[in-house]
């Protein structure tokens, strides 16, 4: 996610000498990354990207608390001049779990982990005071009145969402927090009527009477109005999950969705409940007649995580002294305790979200200390032995792309997902193949188990772009299996607009270049002009050899002769070919052309280990009948 | 004693001259040419002489070879006016087919790590929701496992290992690698077709990515950074520079972005002093990666208090369009002989 904040807001957390374009460097370096600066009037507004696990940075004050860490690594001075996490604590005598004005019923335990309200009266509503307005306008929130301002406010300021009710609003004044039922309506702020899904987190006030959908968008008949006199000031940390099960399944997206569906950290919930109570009295005169209810069961109990100084030095690839390591941490918040070697770290509970192992701690101190100080080093060289089946893969591959390409075929790659028409069209099975069930087009919605639906359609795309069309893929097909992975398996397709002879010699010259002395096997289709075939590029790796069948030269003299076959079904080029090849002389037949339907050969007789003569080769032809 | 000098002159003096360089050439180098004579008359020389005879002799020969070879290619010339052959017809056409752009990337790819010890494997490109997600530290219910980023097939749940998927990233490989060699060191490189249900100008349903995993005793991120650096500067070019910048993944502890120097304007982002066009701040985004997080160690059964390892993703068609500028990916799987052929 990313938010905005000002310059001159920061300010007021951060004291440093350090220029925004600076911040900017050194920020996205070693913390969040500033995507953009833009001049606003005498201020600044800063976008930064927060990176999912950091949501507790997203705040003014939590850019503050980085900048405080980075800035002085980079020789600039900065200091946070207040932090509010730890300087605003609630007045134990003020905290009730209930009050008469306000009654609370969470039916869930497990729905919300913090829950704070507050109650004032005598709400003196008007605009927010200038420097609100300036800010809030300048990081692009709509501005609303001095109530609803100051949970936007303190929602940028220190990173925790805030709702206020009417409290006259709510019927009974009671509030009943459970997961809504299936099909249950609430019209939110918005004014949109929300259908729910069902198990999302909602309060009601009376029976099915909904005034919040918690974590997402208030209800529109509790909202603060301009006849609002009293306030209800809602703090709450809720279950991440169900709030981002509600995000998705509704469509519904706030700001502050955004940041209940990365978990907040529920002491955070003090200091801006402290805030928002003075910005409320002071901005709109209103006095506090509840005490503070505070339902918070689970009290954060700090996690310690034991490391060794060895141990972050070793990972990162780096000495670092044992008191640069303590201080990166200790300015982060993090407490510690070294002894020799070893430290404990307290988490502080704002991370407690993200720091969980010493490997999360490696990163605080690497980060702050600065990756580009980091030696570049490569690892010292080993040997690991690569699997054959592996191996012959990407060598055969390699082999035959090479092959086809200087052939004059061009590669295609082609989506592994084709059309239900497709396959229909070639007469298979779609029941047979593997179907998404999210696919985002019917055009890639079953998985290929041919090469040749796809190479058919590239064929017809390119009609009229190229007279001469010869197209292969290498690329896998997946046959699916009962229970189990689909096979995945490699084939070559092959597909020309040309002839039948021209794609067998294509297919000819793979077995050739591989030294596959077997006749052709594969089928070649016709289907609209369009020669195909489909190669087992197993198969093609079984049958073949490193090394050619090798024949010893010999110095005695070879007969060429010529002869001419009318074809037909009892004289094909395969029929004279067995009967060429009974001759124990014959060393290879040659194809020399085919006019109309004779056939003219030629073939080459010899003998190893003596001269023949042409009387003799002539014989040996005349068998050929 | 024979005058050398005088001979030599006399040579130039006719080559200067003559309209027939075929018969200069036998007058002087045939069997019974000038130099031939000279040589028979070695016999007459005396013995304390002959060698620097036949040395001047043999220096004399190679002069006019190479003054001879030199003028048949002027004369030839000269002879072409009469019989013209037009040297700028094209040659014959030989045939000339193309390599997918992405098959040319991951050879390039796969000879530059092969150079440092990593092996290419292939792992499944349909593969359980554990190999995608689970052994990789993403839990049920993170974003990358919504069906908005993951593309599911209609196939029934394996009781362990969950759904059947797509995979979305090469890194259902790195568990696989890890049971496969057992006890490290682990240098793989897994290059593979991804899916992820995401189709407009900048993505494709299927993409290309390729996974770097190294796990031994004391790698460090240290290693990692000799490594990117290594592959930017041989595949990117001499000079290309490398930085990490912090992120988050949830297989990686501690996770970094990696940024490479812009081609254009070196890493300085401006241009003669306007902003690159290219980068807009100097460089530009690589991809993810990071130190393997120990409970990715431990799922693939590596001791991870004994053995780390760093890992990365980046996409093929990102690297291809950083380094030529091919940003209109959709062409790569449409098809069109017009792509296909420049190749």
């Amino acid at each position: 996610m990313n938010i905005k904040i000002t310059h001159n807001w920061l300010l007021e957390y951060l004291d440093t000498d350090a220029t925004p374009n600076e911040i900017q460097k050194y920020l996205s370096l070693c913390g969040p990354a500033i995507e953009s600066i833009t001049k606003m009037d005498a201020d600044y507004v800063y976008d930064i990207e927060i990176t999912s696990n950091r949501i507790d940075s997203a705040s003014v004050f939590g850019i503050a608390q980085e900048a405080a860490s980075i800035l002085p690594m980079f020789g600039k001075k900065a200091k946070l001049k207040t932090n509010p996490l730890t300087d605003f604590k609630f007045d134990k005598s003020q905290v009730k779990q209930n009050d008469p004005l306000l009654k609370i019923d969470i039916t869930d335990s497990k729905l919300i982990s913090r829950f704070v309200a507050l109650v004032f009266d005598n709400v003196n509503l008007k605009p927010s005071p200038a420097p609100i307005l300036e800010r809030l306008k300048a990081v692009g929130v709509k501005t609303i009145n001095n109530i609803v301002d100051i949970s936007n406010y303190l929602m940028i300021e220190l990173g925790q969402p805030i709702h206020m009710f009417d409290y006259d609003l709510i019927k009974d004044h009671q509030m009943i927090m459970k997961e809504s039922k299936k099909g249950e309506t609430i019209v939110t702020l918005d004014k949109n009527k929300v259908t729910l899904p069902g198990g999302d987190i909602v309060i009601e006030d009376k029976k099915e009477h909904l005034i919040d959908l918690c974590g997402i968008m208030g209800g529109l008949d509790s909202a603060i109005n301009e006849k609002t006199k009293k306030v209800v000031l809602f703090v709450q940390t809720y279950n991440k999950t169900k709030i981002r099960r509600t995000n998705m399944l509704t469509g519904i997206r706030t700001i502050a969705s955004t940041y209940f569906e990365k978990g907040l950290d529920e002491e955070r919930v003090e200091a801006t409940t402290i805030i928002a109570s003075r910005l409320i009295k002071k901005n709109s005169q209103a006095k506090q007649i509840s005490s503070i209810i505070d339902i918070y069961p689970n009290k954060y109990q700090p996690l310690i995580i034991k490391t060794t100084v060895s141990k972050i030095n070793k990972l990162i690839g780096i000495v670092l002294p044992k008191e640069k390591i303590i201080s990166i941490l200790e300015n982060l918040g993090f407490q510690t305790k070294l002894l020799n070697d070893s430290l404990s770290v307290i988490v502080p509970p704002s991370r407690k979200n993200d720091v969980f192992i010493e490997e999360d701690l490696i990163e605080e101190v690497a980060r702050i200390f600065g990756y580009h100080n980091i030696p570049s080093k490569l690892q010292n060289p080993t040997y690991v032995k690569q699997p054959k089946d592996m191996e012959n893969i990407f060598i055969f591959q390699n082999k035959i792309k090479l092959l086809l390409k200087h052939l004059g075929l061009n590669e295609v790659i082609n989506y592994s997902m084709v059309s239900k028409k497709q396959l229909e069209e070639l007469a298979l099975d779609p029941k047979k193949h593997l179907r998404l069930t999210n696919s985002l087009s019917l055009d890639i919605e079953y998985l290929r188990t041919s090469l040749i639906p796809s190479l058919i359609k590239n064929i017809k795309d390119n009609e009229g772009k190229k007279e001469k069309l010869k197209l292969f893929e290498i690329a896998k097909i997946y046959l699916p299996k009962d229970n189990d992975l689909p096979n995945e398996v490699y084939k070559i397709g092959i597909a020309t607009n040309t002839d039948y002879l021209d794609l067998k010699g294509i297919v000819e010259s793979i077995y050739k270049e591989l030294n596959i002395e077997d006749e052709v096997s594969e089928l070649i289709e016709t289907k609209d002009g369009i020669y195909i075939t489909e190669i087992d590029f197993n198969k093609l790796i079984r049958l073949s050899r490193s090394f050619p069948s090798y024949k010893p030269l010999h110095p005695y003299s070879v007969i060429k002769l010529d002869k001419t076959f009318k074809i037909g079904s009892n004289s094909t080029y395969a029929i004279i070919k067995k009967l060429a090849e009974k001759s124990k002389l014959l060393q290879k037949i040659e194809f020399i052309s085919l006019f109309e339907n004779k056939m003219t050969l030629r073939f080459y007789y010899s003998c190893p280990i003596r001269n023949i003569t042409e009387e003799e080769a002539k014989l040996e032809l005349e068998q050929i009948k | 004693m024979i005058d050398i000098d005088k001979l030599k002159q006399q040579f130039n003096n006719e080559l200067t001259h003559t309209q027939n360089i075929d018969q200069l050439e036998i007058k002087y180098l045939g069997r019974n040419g000038i130099i031939n004579d000279l040589l028979k008359n070695i016999k007459n020389i005396p013995n304390e002489q002959k060698k620097e005879y036949g040395q001047k002799i043999n220096l004399f020969k190679n002069t006019v070879k190479q003054e001879i070879d030199k003028n048949i290619k002027i004369f030839n010339k000269a002879k072409d006016s009469k019989n013209f052959i037009d040297n700028t017809i094209p040659g014959k056409t030989y045939p000339k087919g193309s390599l997918h752009i992405i098959s040319l990337a991951i050879e390039e790819i796969t000879k530059i790590f092969e150079n440092i010890d990593f092996i290419r494997v292939s792992y499944p490109e349909v593969d359980w929701e554990y190999q995608a997600f689970e052994s990789l530290n993403i839990p049920k219910n993170h974003p990358a496992r919504d069906d908005v980023e993951t593309s599911f097939i209609d196939s029934p749940a394996h009781i362990k290992f969950g759904k059947m998927v797509l995979t979305p990233h090469t890194s259902n490989g790195q568990n696989r690698e890890m049971k496969r060699v057992k006890t490290p060191p682990i240098r793989m490189i897994n290059i593979s077709k991804c899916y992820r249900p995401n189709w407009d100008a900048t993505h494709t349903p299927m993409f290309h990515q390729f996974e770097g995993l190294c796990v031994d005793t004391d790698i460090t991120i240290a290693n990692l950074k000799g490594t990117l650096d290594y592959f930017a500067e041989n595949y990117f070019g001499e000079g290309t520079k490398t930085r990490l910048r912090p992120h988050h993944f949830q297989f990686t502890e501690p996770s970094f972005e990696v940024d490479i120097s812009c081609s254009v304007c070196k890493g300085e982002g401006q241009v003669n002093s306007k902003k690159c066009k290219v980068c807009k701040s100097g460089w530009l985004e690589l991809g993810g990666c990071g130190m393997v997080h120990p409970n990715v160690l431990k799922e693939g059964g590596v001791d991870h208090k004994k053995f780390s390892g760093w890992a990365f993703g980046f996409g093929i068609e990102r690297v291809i369009m950083m380094k030529y500028g091919l940003d209109d990916i959709r062409n790569y799987y449409s098809g069109d002989i017009r792509f296909l052929e420049q190749f």
